[in-house]
């Protein structure tokens, strides 16, 4: 095995989200499996990442793709066996890779053995895992996530003729974390995993697993209590496997689940990851600077996970109603891109297939603090489909080749899951990873050679950030600095050239190297640090006092 | 840097910064160090609350004076965060430029400033507000923005809420007869406030007439005028109550006139292939309310005036024989020696008394600007009977007089462009 024994292997990771049903099918029934994922990681380790995100492989009805779990220790038959997932980790563990599962705590399937007994009558031992109500009129206020599809929080069950409160989809049952003994299954469940290896748990949902009368059920301090016990056990028994919250809230109330260091490892930074798109957009640099003026500092142990796009859509509950509409008219004006309150595309479309808007983002991404995040199929430009219902436009078959359905799957095209993206632009033929890796000047070697200088510098994962002020609101410009590693990282936010001069007074006498070309600029001076950059450019500068 | 370079290295520098801009808000702090954190507080709300997406910039032509220049030039992060909006946050920077022209400035340069800055920000719209008028809003910033950001217009002209004695010049003079001659009925083209669009700008700032002393007494109008006169769009927009205090028909007058008619002849002698063919005048659309009338009580000294008008005739005697016709001259001298009581100085004597200035003004008969402060008295003499007449007139029964004022002027066009074509010989 040739992972590295470091206990904060999260920090300084590049993670790359896939589902195992879209990546590659080694069977040819029309749907991804973990044999034909374990094929493909020798390309995921040539891209530069070091660590897996999978979604929900577990059995499941599939009524909210894979969030649904009806059995928490297996693999769904359609992703292969457990022995598949077994080999699959071996193989990534070979090759440096660590991976990170899923886990939904706060619900399960309605088709879960757990509630399936909760149901068949109220005096049944189980009854008390999942929270219910003689009516709907508890927890008043407390708002509706999925506000396209839900009514309510509570749904009346025909079976025990009783209401269950469901913070989802009405087929996924809330677990009753008040109950003892739900805390000890789950943390049996975790346990069954990282016997077999896994890395860590993206944890998803956590904001709402206790709820309390007059309150929103949200970041409730029983929640947190809860967090701590699990990451407590956790480190006792499996020291270096890692916490990951999903919690959509403000990074003021994310910080919460950090703790002292003693809940999560790590976060999702939500708000970052609009306003990257609206500042490219707006051509100014202020939406980013405001949110990370508003981050709180986190414990040394800490990390903020960011990303561009992900499996769900772009969320849009974490900005203002006035950066919504901004938001829905610039990147959504068809409707159909919509859905809750968020935006259903991936990268690339989103960017109207911009390389250079593309790159930039990108380079935002790998450059900002925090652990970054690649959806699959981003690092070579995937289209979406707008017209598959739900999220599944962001999640379609990944494409390898120009082949039968491009690659990812023998079986007749009409046995997919999915269908794969086909029109001229974004189209298998035109957009696929095996001719990327043909082409010098593909996004794919792009991404590779940014994975690679950004892999070369602890600076990027574990450095402190402190923002240029220049005049050029067009031109975002930080200094990561992290023990002798000094980087200087410059971005034309606009789409065309642009000047800006830096004050870099305090670093007189440094040498900035060019980290993609190793090409030496002139010395810091007690002048203004003039650079000229073309549209959308970017720069990262590797300082040394030579 | 060669003499003739209007904007400065640092201005420059600051504009490379700013890049393209959707709105620009100029305005000179000359004088004006005690009302500009108010003006600035006004417009930053209204970028806040009206233009959260666009991209904005302040263009302030100030005289470097520290206390002015370092309100303005406070960047976003200070001043803009006291001034945030509950709720509404501006998505972008919110840009301030300073352009320090040295002492003595003018509205001239000071505009000349603001269109270069324009230009090359290629800003879609503009206004020019005072940083003195305590009228001045985040409504009324949005007002004069608005029509040219989103109907497209290319001239706002301002509406104001006003006493029914404040200006009498526009009343009686500016506005019907700009109205008459360039066909267009825009009730403000003399105010410090108003907005155009960047091709207005464009098209003033590469005009070459900014070394006259008509542009830079009173820009304004003359971008107005220039506007109404290339088929620009215009219109006017309410901006709310004028806080301009009443003014006294004393000396200052004097100085007033050469800045308004001044430029208003100016205007006529550079624009007259326009208005010689322009046939009747037009409504302009108009945003808000109508033009609105108060009725407080004014303090204006009527004796006074009365007097002023006499003597001022009577010592101007020679040079008014060289600028009226006689028979207007002559008409003057009978009601200048009419009891006060009894005198009365109707429209169409007014009219032609007004179109014998334009005309012996285009003739260049006497020098110009002595011409136009022989106005001086006849103007004293005009408000005397206004006031006199309209002392219990209700405000609907005064914007009857003024309309049928403006049909006057339309009416002894002919006359005045009859004494224009006429050839004349000056007197050495």
């Amino acid at each position: 095995m040739r992972l590295q024994k470091d206990n904060l292997w999260y920090k300084d990771a590049v993670i790359y989200q896939l589902h195992v049903r879209t990546f590659c099918d080694s069977n040819a029934d029309g749907i991804g499996d973990f044999a034909g994922l374990t094929q493909r990681l020798d390309y995921l380790e040539e891209l530069g990442i070091t660590a897996i995100w999978l979604l929900p492989f577990y059995p499941s009805p599939l009524r909210d793709d894979g969030y649904d779990i009806a059995d928490y220790t297996s693999v769904h038959a359609s992703y292969g066996s457990l022995e598949d997932f077994k080999t699959f980790l071996a193989e990534a563990h070979r090759r440096g890779l660590r991976i990170i599962i899923e886990l939904v705590l706060n619900h399960t399937s309605d088709q879960h053995p757990w509630f399936k007994e909760a149901r068949s009558s109220r005096e049944n031992p189980r009854r008390d895992w999942y929270v219910w109500s003689e009516t709907d009129t508890g927890y008043q206020g407390v708002p509706i996530v999925f506000v396209d599809t839900e009514t309510s929080n509570w749904a009346w069950d025909p079976i025990s003729k009783s209401y269950y409160w469901h913070r989802f989809f009405s087929h996924q049952p809330d677990l009753n974390f008040d109950n003892p003994a739900v805390f000890e299954a789950v943390w049996d469940v975790m346990k069954f995993w990282l016997n077999l290896g896994v890395d860590g748990f993206r944890l998803d949902a956590v904001a709402y697993l206790v709820e309390r009368e007059g309150t929103l059920c949200e970041n409730l301090p029983e929640t947190h209590a809860i967090i701590r016990e699990l990451r407590k056990r956790l480190d006792l028994a499996y020291p270096g496997a890692m916490l990951l919250a999903e919690a959509n809230q403000w990074p003021s109330d994310v910080r919460a689940y950090f703790g002292d260091g003693d809940e999560f490892h790590a976060a999702f930074h939500f708000p970052l990851m609009p306003r990257m798109f609206m500042a490219v957009k707006l051509e100014d640099r202020k939406p980013i600077i405001e949110i990370l003026d508003q981050t709180p500092e986190i414990p040394d142990s800490c990390q903020w996970f960011i990303f561009l796009r992900n499996h769900d859509e772009l969320t849009l509950e974490m900005v203002t109603d006035v950066e919504r509409d901004y938001m829905y008219d610039e990147y959504a004006i068809d409707k159909t891109m919509r859905i809750n309150r968020g935006i259903r595309r991936r990268l690339a479309p989103m960017m109207d297939n911009d390389r250079r808007r593309i790159e930039l983002l990108n380079g935002l991404l790998m450059s900002m603090p925090g652990t970054p995040i690649v959806y699959y199929g981003d690092e070579i430009g995937m289209g979406d489909n707008i017209y598959l219902g739900d999220r599944n436009g962001v999640r379609t078959p990944m494409q390898w080749n120009s082949a039968l359905n491009a690659g990812f799957s023998w079986a007749d095209p009409e046995r997919l899951y999915a269908p794969v993206i086909s029109n001229a632009v974004y189209g298998y033929q035109a957009v696929n990873a095996d001719s990327q890796k043909r082409s010098e000047h593909s996004l794919l070697r792009w991404m590779r050679s940014l994975l690679q200088v950004r892999n070369a510098f602890q600076v990027f994962s574990r450095g402190t950030i402190q923002f240029f002020n220049p005049s050029n609101h067009r031109v975002l410009a930080y200094m990561r600095q992290f023990g002798e590693e000094t980087v200087l990282v410059v971005n034309n936010l606009s789409s065309s050239a642009q000047a800006v001069e830096l004050d870099v007074q305090r670093y007189k006498g440094y040498i900035p190297i060019e980290m993609f070309g190793r090409n030496l600029f002139p010395r810091f001076g007690n002048s203004p640090y003039l650079l000229t950059l073309g549209p959308y450019q970017f720069y990262w500068f590797q300082l040394r006092r030579i | 840097m060669a003499e003739d370079v209007l904007l400065s290295d640092d201005l420059l520098s600051q504009l490379m910064s700013v890049g393209e801009v959707d709105l620009l808000v100029g305005m000179s702090s000359h004088s004006a160090a005690n009302t500009v954190r108010q003006a600035l507080d006004a417009i930053e709300a209204s970028f806040q609350r009206n233009f959260v997406r666009q991209r904005v910039v302040i263009v302030n032509v100030g005289g470097g004076d520290k206390d002015e220049d370092g309100v303005v030039a406070q960047g976003p992060g200070n001043l803009a965060e006291k001034v945030r909006l509950p709720g509404i946050t501006s998505l972008r920077t919110s840009h301030r430029v300073t352009a320090n022209v040295s002492s003595p400035s003018s509205p001239g340069i000071a505009l000349r400033t603001i269109l270069a800055a324009a230009d090359l920000l290629r800003a879609r719209a503009c206004a020019v507000v005072s940083p003195a008028a305590s009228n001045l809003t985040p409504d009324s910033v949005a007002n004069l923005l608005r029509p040219i950001y989103r109907e497209k217009f290319d001239f706002v002209a301002p509406l104001y809420s006003r006493n029914k004695y404040q200006g009498l010049l526009a009343r009686n003079l500016l506005y019907p007869m700009s109205r008459a001659l360039f066909g267009c009925g825009i009730r403000e083209l003399f105010s410090d406030e108003w907005g155009f669009s960047g091709r207005l700008a464009a098209l003033c700032l590469n005009q070459d007439v900014w070394h006259e002393e008509a542009i830079q007494a009173r820009p304004e109008a003359w971008m107005g005028i220039s506007a109404i006169s290339s088929d620009f769009r215009c219109c006017q927009a309410f901006l709310g109550e004028k806080s301009q205090a009443t003014k006294g028909l004393g000396t200052d007058i004097v100085e007033v006139l050469r800045q308004t008619v001044g430029t208003l002849f100016w205007c006529l002698e550079a624009r007259q292939s326009w208005w010689l063919d322009c046939e009747r005048s037009q409504p302009v659309p108009t945003f808000g309310p109508a033009h609105e009338l108060t009725s407080d009580p004014t303090d204006l000294d009527r004796p006074r005036i009365f007097d002023m008008f006499r003597s001022g005739v009577t010592e101007l005697e020679p040079i008014l024989s060289s600028i009226l016709d006689p028979e207007t001259h002559s008409e003057i001298k009978s009601i200048v020696s009419l009891e006060e009581g009894k005198f009365r100085f109707k429209s169409d004597l007014w009219v032609r008394t007004l179109y014998d200035f334009a005309a012996s003004y285009h003739h260049a008969v006497i020098n110009r600007d002595h011409l136009v402060q022989a106005l001086a008295p006849l103007y004293r003499g005009m408000t005397y009977s206004f006031l006199v007449e309209h002392s219990d007139s209700s405000t609907a029964e005064m914007e009857a007089a003024s309309e049928m004022l403006c049909g006057e002027f339309e009416l002894q066009k002919p006359y005045l462009m009859e004494r224009w074509k006429a050839k004349v010989e000056v007197k050495s």
